[in-house]
């Protein structure tokens, strides 16, 4: 009696077998990178209310991140300027200009500018940005050179992985506190010297703790 | 069930059902989440379930693609000295009645959201109480009512100005004729100022306060007895007195002024530190409240038996040479009728400790009981010495005579214009509708649009204390300042403010009439003062000097003693520990609050004794049907051992039909059958079964740890002479571990102690924690069902007699087990330990298992049901504390010692570059805690107040053999009874 299946179907299950192995690892790949904040989050670019160029500012006019930003150094949250910081200059400079239509309206009318968060942790993720300075990070460690930016995006994954990375193993993100702000800072060829000589001093210590961030 | 109750050996029980094992208890008990199986099993709700599941499903696949915007806005301009993520805090003042509570208030970006007690303030010393925590959610209560109304319509608070001011202009054309004011009780020198205006300009007006429960017979009892016209508040030093004798005073909870005798009571009660001299407190009461859970010795008697017990104590001092001055007539029947031996013993102490003693009455009792008290109190050398009387300066007291006389002028015509600023007459005395309907012209300045603002001419809305300008002055006269932390939400108006337009027509603001009277009591200088009073919250060493009262007299003394019987009961009504008098009805967060006692939430219930149920054979959630004083009211019932025989107890402040959505038709309204003018209690009360049942939400079995020894307890001569009875109390073979031990010797390492012997049981730490936690109302038919959200739970124990039993508090919340089994058991681990030996939860890990909570040995975890937060109303989530994680359906959630305040304080000494100081972070619980029961701290600094008192004789871990090493231990509690009188047991009324 002739054979039902021919010979190659013997093979079938090794196909199979090989097919399937074969999806699930590009489907878990898949996901793994077009899921992953390094894909979904970083390079967030979202088009502000009012065209403002950190590039302008805080790259090619050299004014310090903290003028805007003064809470950073003593609150948990890196305020946003109010309309009155932009004011202070702009009653004087191009008070005309039609790309600062937002702000003069704003400031005429009271009603406050609605920026987009860039830089938006999950709810349940209590980060603190006074605790980093004074603990030596920079603004460009997890911000990237934003003096560089005309429109600000998301260059750090910000996700809990990359978190930890930093809280094992600090040494390359400290800084003098001189420097925190200074987008062109080099680490100097001692970084690693200074780095433990500031562990040592303030005794740093990053949490690794779930309750260092989640409350 | 009697008999299995007799072969029981238990020593400390819950509940009479967990006395006798009941089936119901048992398998309430076994179930871990004990009624979850009936609605797995029910088809049609788990059909339901799949289907809603699925939809979510679908909407979560399509949203999840987005990533959500979010938004920064920032200020136009930013006000001065707020910092974003800081907050701050302004000390400002609580009205409650003639009292008043310092406090400060946490304000995120100009959002109050948490209120403590003010450490300058002679009324709260830094602590608090419920109602006070409570505030937080009143203010943001989206039932408040938000406009003006005129005659139910629309209006505007100009118009209310601009018709007031032509009818003002008859009122001062007839000096006030037919004008009348009905506020509630104050005691505030603006308030004070403004009626002294009032009568000069509207001599002929009158102006008359009310509140169902208050302390005028107090007051007027210590007028009659000092024989002065002046009215004194009294102040109680508890901490002075040595033997505390209260006749149905329950001064630790809901009297006046409870919080400062709350903390002076617990100093004279420590016994840590190897201290024995501690106090002893004699409780004769009506009902079981937390203070006869504190009493040393405790008679379960009917309140007008108490009224009856006040004169048996006046004439065993006599006998004992105490001879009170009497100056009127004596009447006493039936003679000698009460237990001489108890009072003799009692009177006994008394005398030994002359100077050093204390009589207290509570609210309910009749004003010559009140004489004769304060009269004891002086004949035994109290005055000035526990009792110290202050003048009451600036106080506007409640009076019954008045109302009475307002409400019959109101109805025969005389009143033309009456306005009612606060309060909520209709509700607590039913006639007070015909008032309404008679006089033409009716204005009601409520928070609310109660049941007293349906048809008034005017209703304006009330603004709330943290929204307004006033001031207060305290029981000993320090003066506080009322300043607001935000603009009223809805625009409304205060007190001083409406008061102000009645009197003159103008329309000032409350910041001007304050500033106004305080320009007289500051004088010179006057602008930096009144900053420093802006800052403290109060106008230091601005107390009066207690006046020295003597030479007490009693003009009648007068005895009852009906007898009371199953056909004839006595009814009393008392003030609720969770609403008050009904002004919290539409808090949630007190509805939901377990009694100290019964732990019923969500309404009322009559509370009668075992013995008086079997007879009446009803049990629990049966209802009964009341009839007294021609009334007859429908009521479920709550067997509650302690209570008297024959003689049921009711709180008011329920059944509240304008209360709004949360307050609306919980409990029943009990204020009707009390009869304006009547003592707090009716005789010949007769009750009938009606075959219906109540489903009644009580949490006394929830959390149950099954017949291990969790309380200990000794008497005094006891702990002298074993003082580890504590430890000894647990026997086990030695502990091994067979997981790696962790190291816990560096660094902070936080521990809490709580001190049983000085717990009264007042809930106060439950609702801060739901305050600074953001912990959900879940409703009363998810209370039925064991799921309830408090982190703490406050567990009573009875112990003794079924009948007259004693009873004892244990607040547990997470023990922070340094060999957590909840940690072995989580699959994803989402609770873990952190290096300071917290027992941390991660929420956005949990995956709902419940494995921790099956896995918990103290049953602390809380499982998010539902979304329990979906339906807030947005104005509610202002209340929320931004630095706490608000939980989602389907994760578990527990005590966290506060890890944001640990956090908070963490961080803010790196900065500074110094290590935390000891009391430097405190939980929640432990700030608000009024007897300083709760210490919290780092137990590996040998000095700090924690770790000494875990080293104390009295300190034990609950389920010590488990070896889970709780972080959290408890100091046993340490009772001083009469050494004449121990074991003794009463005959009356059983």
């Amino acid at each position: 009696m002739a054979q039902i299946f021919p010979e190659w179907t013997n093979k079938l299950p090794t196909y199979a077998v090989a097919g399937i192995a074969a999806m699930a690892i590009m489907v878990t790949g898949f996901f793994w990178y077009y899921g992953s904040p390094k894909y979904t989050d970083v390079g967030y670019r979202p088009k502000q209310p009012v065209a403002y160029s950190h590039k302008l500012h805080a790259g090619d006019l050299g004014i310090d991140c903290r003028y805007c930003h003064t809470n950073v150094e003593i609150s948990p949250k890196a305020n946003i300027p109010p309309t009155q910081t932009c004011m202070n200059c702009h009653k004087l400079i191009l008070p005309e200009s039609e790309k600062l239509l937002p702000v003069r309206e704003s400031w005429a009318n009271k009603t406050p500018i609605e920026w987009i968060k860039i830089h938006d942790l999950p709810d349940y993720v209590y980060f603190d940005h006074s605790a980093h300075l004074n603990a030596g990070v920079g603004c460009l460690s997890c911000h990237g050179n934003i003096a560089e930016m005309a429109v600000v995006m998301q260059v750090k994954p910000l996700s809990m992985g990359w978190c930890l990375d930093c809280h094992r193993n600090p040494n390359n993100h400290l800084r003098p506190k001189e420097e925190l702000t200074n987008m062109n800072w080099i680490a100097p060829a001692h970084q690693k010297d200074f780095a433990e000589k500031m562990i040592k001093e303030k005794n740093i210590n990053p949490p690794l703790d779930c309750s260092g961030c989640h409350r | 069930m009697t008999n299995r109750l007799k072969n029981n050996g238990k020593e400390y029980w819950r509940s009479l059902d967990h006395l006798a094992d009941s089936p119901e208890y048992i398998k309430h008990v076994e179930a871990e989440f004990p009624d979850l199986l009936p609605e797995i099993q029910n088809p049609v709700s788990r059909r339901k379930f799949l289907g809603i599941m699925a939809a979510s499903m679908a909407l979560a696949g399509l949203a999840g693609c987005r990533r959500p915007v979010e938004k920064v806005i920032p200020y136009v301009v930013q006000p001065e000295e707020i910092v974003p993520g800081i907050p701050k805090y302004y000390a400002t003042t609580m009205p409650f009645g003639s009292s008043s509570f310092g406090i400060v208030v946490e304000s995120h970006e100009g959002r109050p959201t948490k209120i403590e007690g003010n450490k300058l303030h002679p009324s709260t010393l830094g602590s608090s109480n419920v109602w006070m925590q409570a505030e937080i959610l009143n203010l943001y209560d989206p039932d408040r009512s938000k406009k003006v109304l005129n005659n139910m319509a629309g209006s505007s608070w100009d118009e209310f100005v601009s018709y007031w001011r032509k009818k003002r202009e008859e009122s001062v054309l007839n000096k006030g004729e037919g004008l009348a004011i009905l506020t509630e009780p104050f005691a505030s020198p603006t308030m004070a100022r403004l009626q002294k205006e009032f009568i000069r300009k509207f001599p002929k007006a009158k102006i008359v306060a009310y509140e169902p429960i208050g302390n005028e017979n107090i007051y007027r009892g210590i007028q009659k007895a000092f024989n002065t016209n002046k009215t004194y508040r009294p102040d109680y030093l508890y901490d002075e007195a040595k033997v505390i004798l209260s006749f149905d005073s329950d001064f630790l909870l809901t009297e006046s002024e409870s919080v400062l005798a709350a903390k002076r009571f617990s100093k004279g009660r420590d016994v840590t530190g190897g201290q024995d001299d501690i106090n002893r407190l004699y409780m004769i009461e009506s009902s079981f409240t937390s203070t006869g859970a504190m009493a040393d010795h405790r008679l379960r008697l009917s309140r007008q038996l108490i009224e009856h017990y006040v004169t048996g104590l006046y004439f065993e001092l006599k006998d004992r040479g105490i001879e009170i001055k009497l100056n009127g007539f004596l009447m006493k029947i039936p003679v000698d009728s009460w237990d001489d031996d108890w009072l003799g013993a009692v009177a006994e102490d008394l005398i030994g400790n002359r100077g050093h003693s204390l009589v207290i009455g509570g609210q309910t009792l009749s004003q010559n009981t009140h004489e004769l008290i304060a009269a004891i109190n002086d004949e035994l050398g109290n005055t000035n010495k526990t009792a110290t009387y202050y003048p009451a300066d600036d106080v506007k007291i409640s009076d019954a005579g008045d109302y009475q006389s307002l409400i019959d002028d109101s109805i025969s015509g005389k009143i033309d214009t009456l306005i009612i600023l606060g309060g909520n007459p209709v509700y607590h005395t039913p006639e007070f509708s015909d008032v309404i309907s008679r006089v033409p012209n009716t204005v009601h300045l409520s928070s609310h649009i109660n049941e007293t603002s349906q048809n008034v001419t005017w209703h304006i809305h009330r603004a709330h204390f943290l929204e307004y300008w006033g001031d207060a002055s305290a029981i000993n006269g320090t003066k506080s300042i009322i300043q607001p932390l935000i603009e009223p939400l809805f625009g409304g108006k205060s007190d001083i403010e409406v008061f102000t337009t009645i009197i003159d027509g103008t329309d000032r603001r409350g910041y001007e009439i304050v500033r106004e009277t305080w320009r007289d009591i500051l004088k010179s200088n006057f602008e930096k003062k009144w900053r420093r009073v802006l800052h403290d919250g109060v106008l230091t060493d601005s107390q009066n000097k207690p006046e020295k009262l003597k030479n007490a007299e009693v003009s009648s003394i007068i005895g009852f003693d009906t007898e009371h019987s199953v056909n004839s009961l006595e009814l009393t009504f008392n003030i609720s520990p969770a609403v008050y008098d009904g002004r919290y009805a539409n808090n949630g967060w007190l509805q939901e609050l377990p009694h100290p006692i019964s732990k019923l939430t969500w309404g009322n219930a009559v509370y009668l004794s075992p013995k008086s149920a079997s007879e009446l054979d009803v049990t629990n959630g049966d209802i009964i049907k009341i009839d007294a004083n021609n009334e007859s009211i429908e009521l479920p019932i709550w067997i509650l051992p302690g209570q008297p025989d024959y003689s049921i107890a009711v709180e008011v402040g329920y059944g509240r039909s304008h209360a709004g959505r949360v307050g609306n038709g919980v409990g029943v309204n009990i204020y009707g059958m009390r009869k304006f003018g009547q003592l707090d209690y009716i005789n010949g009360v007769k009750v009938s079964k009606t075959g219906k049942v109540y489903p009644l939400a009580s949490t006394q079995d929830h959390g149950s740890m099954e017949g291990r020894p969790l309380v200990r307890e000794a008497n005094l001569d006891e702990y002298k002479h074993n003082p580890d009875f504590a430890k000894d109390a647990e026997s086990h073979p030695p502990l091994r571990n067979i997981y790696p031990e962790h190291d816990y010797s560096a660094g902070y390492q936080w521990g809490m102690t709580i001190d049983l012997s000085k717990c009264i049981g007042c809930n106060v730490c439950t609702i801060a924690c739901q305050s600074e936690n953001n912990i959900p109302v879940v409703g009363k038919e998810q209370v039925g069902n064991g799921r309830e959200m408090h982190w703490i739970r406050l567990d009573r124990y009875f112990t003794g007699d079924t009948e007259d039993p004693k009873a004892l508090f244990q607040p547990v919340a997470c023990q922070h087990c340094e060999n957590a089994p909840c940690e072995q058991v989580c699959p994803v681990q989402a609770t873990s330990h952190d290096k300071e030996g917290l027992n941390v939860m991660t929420y956005n890990r949990c995956v709902g298992t419940r494995y921790c909570s099956n896995n918990c040995p103290y049953k602390v975890r809380r499982f998010n049901f539902f979304n329990y937060t979906s339906k807030t109303p947005e104005i509610v989530k202002m209340a929320m504390n931004p630095d706490v994680t608000v939980r989602f359906r389907g994760v578990m959630e527990k005590c966290t010692f506060c890890t944001q305040r640990i956090n908070r304080g963490k961080i803010s000494a790196r900065k500074e570059g110094r290590e935390l100081s000891d009391g430097e972070i405190v939980s929640a619980c432990q700030q608000a805690c009024p007897t300083e029961a709760i210490t919290f701290g780092n137990i590996n600094d040998p000095e700090s107040a924690v770790a000494l008192k875990k080293k104390d004789n009295l300190n034990y871990e609950l389920l010590a053999e488990l070896n889970v090493r709780p972080r959290n231990s408890y100091l046993a509690r340490v009772r001083n009874p009469n050494p004449k009188l121990v074991g003794y047991k009463t005959n009356r009324g059983q």
